[in-house]
């Protein structure tokens, strides 16, 4: 569904995704994690085209990003993304937030779209919050209108750039159970995320970045039980000290 | 002091005052729509990547803003049909107006636009929309709202200025003062009254600014980065 092949990118002199190869299989749930500043959140970004890769293949859904002959419009449409800052439009409702793109941009009639963005709201338990505003909304339960958005469009990908790091500790566990709800739907997902507990209970795989790099790639038990390399032994050190 | 000031000929003025009033208030009106169109276009063209359409708007909007009106308005009324281009004065006074205002609110509106977080600009592309729908649905309607109180300010200086179109014996307000004040030798009356109802009209679009700010404090929208 997604595959990486020698892929590259700079930042003017710097190199902040070296040589990435990198499949995930449909449905399958993998959590990108590692330092800040190690390219995690600019390996998602790239997937869909918010950053421009300078070398190597990127084939997502059977369409080369970057090809002057995919139509990258028409992709994004196949795949949701979760911004760390939510991102919700600040002058429309959460309704309108989650319609928006559908009735837009997929063409679905007024009517079956808020049909289907009650039901995802109502799914994401904000089914009181219809006609609130963001700015009426905590952080949580914004980032979970924000996973109605992207569900709108009935995607059959998922990224998620550290979706719970914007939030205050209290709210981060009902944005969690939302993305394992989904998880468990079959979505495939790409999530940037220290949270351990979501690894373990819902990815097939983590991926552990350092510079630029994929360090160490393997499943939930053997990274967090038998972590193989210096650099993961350190950062799993300190993230989970506490 | 005051045995001096004739009262009596400001009223005998009067309708000769609202005649000036009105015709300020529809000349600043199709002055602006027409900067309005001006400024948009020059900041669609500022916003470009590429220098080819940035480059004219941008040395436009510093030429516009480096010299004085009078001597833009000046340009247009005598140079114009120096080049065989006859047009009314009050088409002039318009044009000039026009031109001039468009290259503020191109300005104006470029900050409102780039006021709007990358963050928004991010979301819309991602659920897939185009570059004219984002700009529609998301940021546009944005933009406009902290672009009101600034393009109201700006309607105001625009109006001051189209005191200058009694320079080119437009028939306005100022007009009206200046007929005054060479017809009777009442310069204090003339100019006074003048004043007064560019004081309303200041007061009509303040009142204006105050209930578009009050409209949209109707409709809730925290900013976020």
């Amino acid at each position: 569904m997604i595959e990486f092949r020698g892929v590259n990118k700079w930042f003017g002199p710097l190199h902040v995704l070296k040589d990435i190869t990198l499949s995930v299989e449909p449905r399958e749930v993998v959590v990108v994690c590692g330092p800040s500043g190690s390219g995690k959140s600019t390996l998602i970004r790239c997937i869909n085209g918010l950053e421009a890769t300078q070398d190597g293949d990127l084939v997502v859904d059977d369409k080369r990003v970057g090809d002057p002959a995919t139509n990258m419009t028409l992709l994004r449409t196949e795949i949701g993304f979760v911004f760390q800052q939510f991102n919700l439009y600040p002058h429309k409702t959460a309704l309108e937030n989650v319609t928006l793109a559908p009735t837009h941009v997929r063409k679905t009639p007024r009517a079956e779209a808020e049909k289907a963005g009650r039901e995802l709201l109502a799914k994401v338990g904000l089914a009181d919050k219809f006609n609130a505003y963001p700015s009426e909304l905590s952080g949580g339960q914004q980032q979970r209108v924000a996973i109605a958005r992207c569900l709108g469009m009935r995607p059959k990908i998922m990224l998620f750039d550290e979706p719970t790091s914007a939030l205050d500790p209290e709210m981060i566990s009902e944005v969690l159970d939302v993305m394992i709800a989904v998880a468990e739907e079959g979505m495939t997902m790409m999530v940037v995320t220290h949270e351990m507990g979501f690894a373990r209970r819902v990815a097939q795989r983590v991926v552990f970045m350092d510079q630029g790099a994929i360090v160490e790639s393997g499943t939930p038990e053997e990274f967090f039980s038998a972590p193989r390399t210096d650099r993961s032994r350190a950062f799993l050190s300190k993230i989970l000290r506490h | 002091m005051l045995e001096n000031f004739s009262f009596r000929t400001i009223v005998e003025y009067l309708p000769l005052f609202g005649q000036g009033l009105v015709a300020t208030v529809w000349l600043s009106l199709v002055s602006f729509v027409g900067a309005l169109a001006v400024g948009i276009v020059l900041c669609a063209m500022n916003l470009q990547r590429g220098r080819l359409l940035q480059a004219p708007a941008k040395i436009y909007i510093d030429a516009i803003r480096a010299t004085p009106l009078l001597v833009q308005l000046y340009f247009l009324y005598f140079g114009l049909p120096r080049l065989g281009i006859i047009l009314p004065e009050f088409v002039v006074g318009i044009l000039a107006l026009a031109l001039n205002s468009g290259a503020y609110l191109a300005e104006i509106i470029r900050a409102g636009i780039l006021s709007i977080s990358r963050g928004q600009v991010e979301a819309g592309v991602a659920s897939g929309m185009t570059y004219v729908q984002r700009m529609r649905l998301v940021i546009l309607p944005q933009a406009f709202r902290v672009t009101i109180p600034p393009l109201l300010g700006q309607a105001i200086v625009l109006v001051k200025d189209s005191a200058l179109l009694s320079l080119i014996s437009v028939a306005e307000l100022t007009r009206a003062g200046q007929l005054l004040a060479s017809d009777r030798f009442m310069p204090a009356e003339g100019f006074i009254t003048t004043a007064a109802c560019y004081l309303v009209l200041y007061y009509g679009l303040k009142g204006l600014a105050g209930l578009s700010e009050w409209w949209l404090g109707l409709r809730p929208m925290g900013s976020r980065a």
